[in-house]
C-alpha cells in the first residue's frame, strides 16, 4: 500500500479540523475540530511507524500517548466550557470576553 | 490495486466526507455523530496499517468516551439544537482559506517526500508487541503521562466545582 | 544678629596666606614673557594646578587681598544689618579666591575658570539687592556683556593651545620665544575682545556704570581690586604671545584712547557721585591699556595697583558719604568737610591721586604711563609712531579732564555750608585711613621724569583751575546734553541688540515649530496610523487570534522552504 494514501488522508483531515477550529461559533464544536486535527497527526504517526517498521514502535506508542492526552484535553476543555457557560450563559466563543 | 488498498481508499473517502459534515453540520448533535463516523473510519485505517491495538484504543477512547463526553456537554449546556445554533463566525472565509492552505501545503510536502514509498506491514502493532515496547522502552514517558492525566482529572474537577460554588 | 567676625577672619586668613605666598616673589628679577631655563611646559591637553607668580602678579595679588580684606571690614558696618550678609560676605571671599586663581595660575583653563567665577560673583553681588529692578537689570547687563567678551577668551585659549601645543602660559611663552609669535593677530584680538568686556572699555563700557545699584563696597571691590583689574592683568600676562603685532597694539591704542577721553568727559558731567567715579574707573583702566599698547606692561600693572588703592579709597569714602547723606546724588551733598572729617581728609588724598597731584602714588604711576607713551612715539615699539603721538595727546587731554572732574566732585561733595551732623562708624573710617596711607606710602621710591612731571602737573593744575572757574555750573548745553546722555552709546546694547536677538529668536522659534517639529509630529501621526492598523487585529475574538497564529506558522514554513 502506498505510504501516500494515509498521509494525504491525514492532510485532508488536518485542514478540515483547522477550519472547524477557526470557523465554528460553538465552543464544543471548536473542540471537535481539535479532535480532528489530533486524529490527522495520529494517522501520520501510525503510517510512518508501519512504513519504518522498527521494533520500538515509536509511532504507535506516541499515538497511544496522543490519544491519552487528547482524552485529558477534551475532559479539561469541556470543564472549561461548562464553567464558561455558567459564567456567561453562553458557549459562544465570540462572547467569551464578556465574562 | 489490492483489496486492502481499495478498502483504505473507501474508508478515506468516508472519513473525509464525514469530517466535512462534522465541522459543517447545522445540527450540533448531528455534528457529534458525524465525528463518530470519522473516528471510526480512521480506526479502520489503523487496522489496514497493521495497528490493531491502536484501532481498538481509538474505538474505545474516542468513540466510547470522547464523543460521549461531547454529547453530554452539548446537553448539559442546553445548547440550542436548532439549525441556528451551529452557525459560524465572521472569521469563516479566512478559516476556509487557511484550512485549504494547510491541506494543500501538507499534501505537497508529503507528495514531495514520500512519493515512491510503500507500506509493507512487516511488524504489525499487536497488543503484545506494543506492550513490549511500551513497558520496556517507554516506561518513563508512560509514567509521566499518567501524572499528566491525574493532573488533568483534578483540574477538571476543580474547574467544575468552583463554578458551581459561585452560583 | 548675624555674627560678622568669622567672615572677616576668613578673609584675613586668605589675605595673610596670599601675602606669605606673594611677598617673596616681589624680589624676582622676572617679567611677563621671562622664561626660566629649566621650564618644562606640559603638553596638550592638560588642566593642571600649576602656579607661576611673577613680581607683577605678586603686586596684583597683594592689592586684591588687601582691598578685599578692607572691604570686608568696611562691610561689617556698611552691610551688617543686611539679612543676606552671610551670602554677601562669602561671595566676597569667593571673588578674592577666583581673582587669585586668575592671577597666579599657569594654566589657561584654570584662568578661564577663575575668570568665569568672577563674572558669576560680580553678577550675584551687583544684584545683591535683587528686590530693586535696576539692581537686577545692572547685574544682568554685567553678566551678559562680560560673557560676550568671555567668548573671545575661550576661543583665544583654544587657538593658543593649537598653536603652541600647550595650555600652560609658561609653555606658550617658551613657544613664542623659540618660534616667534604665531597667530599673534588672532590671539591678540580675541584676548582684546575678552578684556574689553571685562574691563569695560569702548564699545562694551556701559555695564560698569550700570552696575552702580550694587552695594558700594562691592563697587569698590570690582573697580579696584578684582573684576576690571583682571582684564588688564590677563592682557598684560598674555602680551608675550602677541606683543610684537602692530594690528593688536594699534587696536588696543585706539580702544584705550577713545575710552579714556570719553569716559573722563562722561565723568565730568555726571550729577551722581558714584556714577562719576564709575566712569573715572573706565577712564583710568584705559590708561593702563594705553601703557600696555605702548609696550610697557609693567607700567600698566603699576598704574593698576595704584589705581586700585585710590579708587578703593574713593568708593569706600563714597560709601560713607552715601551712608550719611542717604543718596549718591551730588545735589544732596556739600559741606561734608566738617561733619565727616576723616572721610574728607582721606578722600582728598584719593581725589588728588586721581587728578595726579604730587606726592600721591597716582601722580607717579600716571606719569610713568605718559612717559612710556612718549617713548613709544620714537617708533621703536610695534605701535606706529603716528598712533603713539595721537595717544599721547589724548592722554594729556584726559589728564586735564580728569583733574577737572576730580576737583569738581571734591568741591561739590565737601565744600559749601554744612547741612547737618553725620556720623562716621570707626570700622568704616579706618579702612579709609589705611588706604589713604597706602596712597602716599606706595609712592616712596617711584622714579620721576622731570619733563613729564612738569608738563602733567601743569595740565592738571589747568584742569583744577577750570573746575574752580566753572564751580557747579554745567558745561554749555550743546556739549553738556549729549555727554550727559553718554552719547547714546548704550542704545545699541539696550535696544538694538535685544531687538535683533528677539527677531532671531522668533525666526528660530518659528523654524523649530514649523520645520523641525514636523519630524516628531509626523512620527506621532505615523505611530497613530500604525496603532490604528494594529488595533484592527485586537478584536477580542480568539478565533481571529488563532487564525493569525496559523497564518504566521504558514508564512514561517513557506519562508523556510523558499530559503532552503
Amino acid at each position: 500500500m502506498p505510504l501516500l494514501y494515509p498521509l494525504l488522508l491525514s492532510s485532508a483531515l488536518f485542514g478540515i479540523g483547522l477550519y472547524g477550529v477557526l470557523a465554528r461559533r460553538n465552543a464544543v464544536m471548536v473542540l471537535v475540530g481539535v479532535e480532528l486535527m489530533l486524529n490527522a497527526v495520529n494517522l501520520q504517526l501510525v503510517a510512518y511507524d508501519a512504513w519504518f517498521a522498527e521494533t520500538l514502535h515509536t509511532g504507535q506508542v506516541l499515538t497511544l500517548f496522543v490519544i491519552a492526552l487528547a482524552a485529558a484535553e477534551i475532559g479539561l476543555g469541556l470543564a472549561i466550557v461548562m464553567a464558561m457557560f455558567r459564567a456567561t450563559g453562553s458557549i459562544d466563543v465570540d462572547e467569551a470576553d464578556r465574562a | 490495486m489490492s483489496l486492502p488498498e481499495a478498502v483504505f481508499l473507501i474508508l478515506s473517502a468516508v472519513a473525509v466526507a464525514s469530517a466535512v459534515l462534522a465541522v459543517g453540520s447545522h445540527q450540533l448533535v448531528h455534528a457529534a455523530l458525524w465525528l463518530v463516523v470519522t473516528l471510526g473510519a480512521v480506526a479502520g485505517c489503523f487496522v489496514l496499517m497493521t495497528a490493531e491495538l491502536l484501532a481498538w484504543v481509538q474505538v474505545l477512547v474516542y468513540v466510547g468516551a470522547v464523543v460521549v463526553l461531547v454529547v453530554f456537554a452539548l446537553m448539559l449546556t442546553r445548547s440550542p439544537t436548532g439549525s441556528q445554533s451551529a452557525e459560524v463566525t465572521r472569521n469563516r472565509p479566512l478559516a476556509a482559506v487557511l484550512g485549504l492552505l494547510a491541506t494543500v501545503g501538507l499534501a505537497a510536502t508529503v507528495i514531495a517526500g514520500f512519493r515512491h514509498e510503500r507500506i509493507t506491514g512487516r511488524l504489525p502493532g499487536t497488543a503484545a508487541s506494543i506492550g513490549d515496547a511500551l513497558f520496556r522502552e517507554w516506561v518513563l514517558a508512560f509514567e509521566v503521562l499518567s501524572v499528566v492525566l491525574l493532573a488533568a482529572l483534578v483540574a477538571a474537577i476543580v474547574i467544575s466545582r468552583s463554578g458551581s460554588e459561585n452560583r | 544678629m548675624i555674627r560678622r567676625w568669622p567672615y572677616v577672619a576668613l578673609t584675613a586668613v586668605v589675605a595673610v596666606a596670599v601675602a606669605i605666598w606673594a611677598i617673596p616673589e616681589l624680589d624676582q628679577r622676572a617679567f611677563f614673557g621671562y622664561v626660566p631655563t629649566n621650564a618644562t611646559p606640559t603638553m596638550l591637553p592638560s588642566l593642571s594646578l600649576d602656579t607661576r607668580v611673577l613680581p607683577d602678579s605678586a603686586k596684583v595679588m597683594l592689592l586684591a587681598a588687601g582691598v578685599t580684606l578692607l572691604v570686608q571690614v568696611y562691610s561689617t558696618a556698611y552691610m551688617g544689618k543686611d539679612r543676606r550678609y552671610r551670602s554677601y560676605a562669602l561671595l566676597i571671599v569667593l571673588f578674592l579666591v577666583a581673582m587669585i586663581a586668575v592671577v597666579a595660575t599657569d594654566n589657561l583653563f584654570v584662568l578661564l575658570i577663575g575668570w568665569e567665577v568672577m563674572g558669576v560673583c560680580s553678577y550675584l553681588l551687583i544684584g545683591h539687592w535683587w528686590e530693586q529692578p535696576q539692581s537686577r537689570a545692572g547685574a544682568m547687563k554685567a553678566l551678559v556683556v562680560t560673557r560676550f567678551g568671555d567668548l573671545g577668551l575661550l576661543v583665544a585659549i583654544v587657538v593658543i593651545g593649537q598653536t603652541y601645543g600647550t595650555y600652560s602660559i609658561t609653555g606658550a611663552w617658551v613657544g613664542a620665544a623659540d618660534q616667534g609669535q604665531q597667530h599673534g593677530t588672532a590671539i591678540g584680538l580675541l584676548v582684546l575682545l575678552a578684556v574689553v568686556g571685562k574691563s569695560a572699555q569702548v564699545p562694551l563700557q556701559t555695564w560698569l556704570p550700570d552696575a552702580m545699584p550694587g552695594p558700594t563696597p562691592i563697587t569698590a571691590l570690582i573697580h579696584a581690586a578684582t573684576m576690571v583689574a583682571a582684564g588688564v592683568y590677563v592682557f598684560a600676562r598674555l602680551l608675550p604671545l602677541y606683543g610684537n603685532d602692530t594690528t593688536v597694539m594699534t587696536a588696543l591704542a585706539v580702544v584705550s584712547g577713545v575710552t579714556m577721553l570719553l569716559a573722563a568727559l562722561f565723568a565730568l558731567v555726571q550729577h551722581d557721585l558714584k556714577r562719576a567715579l564709575a566712569w573715572s574707573t573706565v577712564s583710568q583702566l584705559a590708561y593702563m591699556f594705553a601703557a600696555i599698547a605702548a609696550g610697557a606692561a609693567d607700567v600698566g600693572i603699576s598704574h593698576l595697583v595704584s589705581h586700585g588703592a585710590y579708587k578703593a579709597l574713593l568708593f569706600l569714602g563714597c560709601g560713607v558719604v552715601m551712608h550719611a547723606v542717604g543718596t549718591s546724588a551730588l545735589s544732596a551733598m556739600g559741606g561734608l568737610r566738617t561733619t565727616l572729617p576723616a572721610t574728607f581728609w582721606t578722600m582728598t588724598i584719593g581725589f588728588a591721586a586721581l587728578a595726579g597731584i604730587i606726592p600721591t602714588v597716582g601722580f607717579f604711576t600716571k606719569d610713568r604711563v605718559l612717559e612710556s607713551i612718549h617713548v613709544a612715539t620714537h617708533g621703536e615699539t610695534p605701535l606706529p609712531g603716528g598712533v603713539a603721538w595721537a595717544l599721547l595727546v589724548v592722554a594729556y587731554v584726559t589728564v586735564f579732564v580728569t583733574a577737572a572732574y576730580a576737583m569738581r566732585l571734591w568741591m561739590l561733595t565737601f565744600l559749601g555750608l554744612p547741612s547737618k551732623q553725620h556720623v562716621e562708624p570707626p570700622s568704616m573710617t579706618w579702612p579709609l585711613v589705611a588706604l589713604g596711607v597706602a596712597c602716599l606710602a606706595l609712592s616712596i621710591g617711584e622714579p620721576l621724569d622731570l619733563d613729564t612731571a612738569a608738563l602733567s602737573t601743569l595740565v592738571a593744575l589747568a584742569g583744577i583751575a577750570f573746575a574752580w572757574w566753572r564751580q557747579d555750573a554745567d558745561l554749555p548745553g550743546p556739549v553738556q546734553r549729549p555727554l550727559a546722555a553718554e552719547l547714546g552709546l548704550d542704545h545699541p546694547i539696550t535696544r538694538l541688540i535685544p531687538a535683533g536677538t528677539i527677531g532671531v529668536a522668533r525666526v528660530a522659534d518659528a523654524a523649530d515649530r514649523e520645520g523641525i517639529d514636523v519630524y516628531p509630529r509626523g512620527g506621532a501621526v505615523l505611530a497613530g496610523l500604525v496603532s490604528s492598523a494594529v488595533r484592527a487585529l485586537q478584536t477580542g475574538r480568539v478565533q481571529v487570534y488563532a487564525s493569525v497564529i496559523a497564518v504566521g506558522a504558514f508564512v514561517v514554513v513557506l519562508v523556510g522552504v523558499i530559503a532552503r
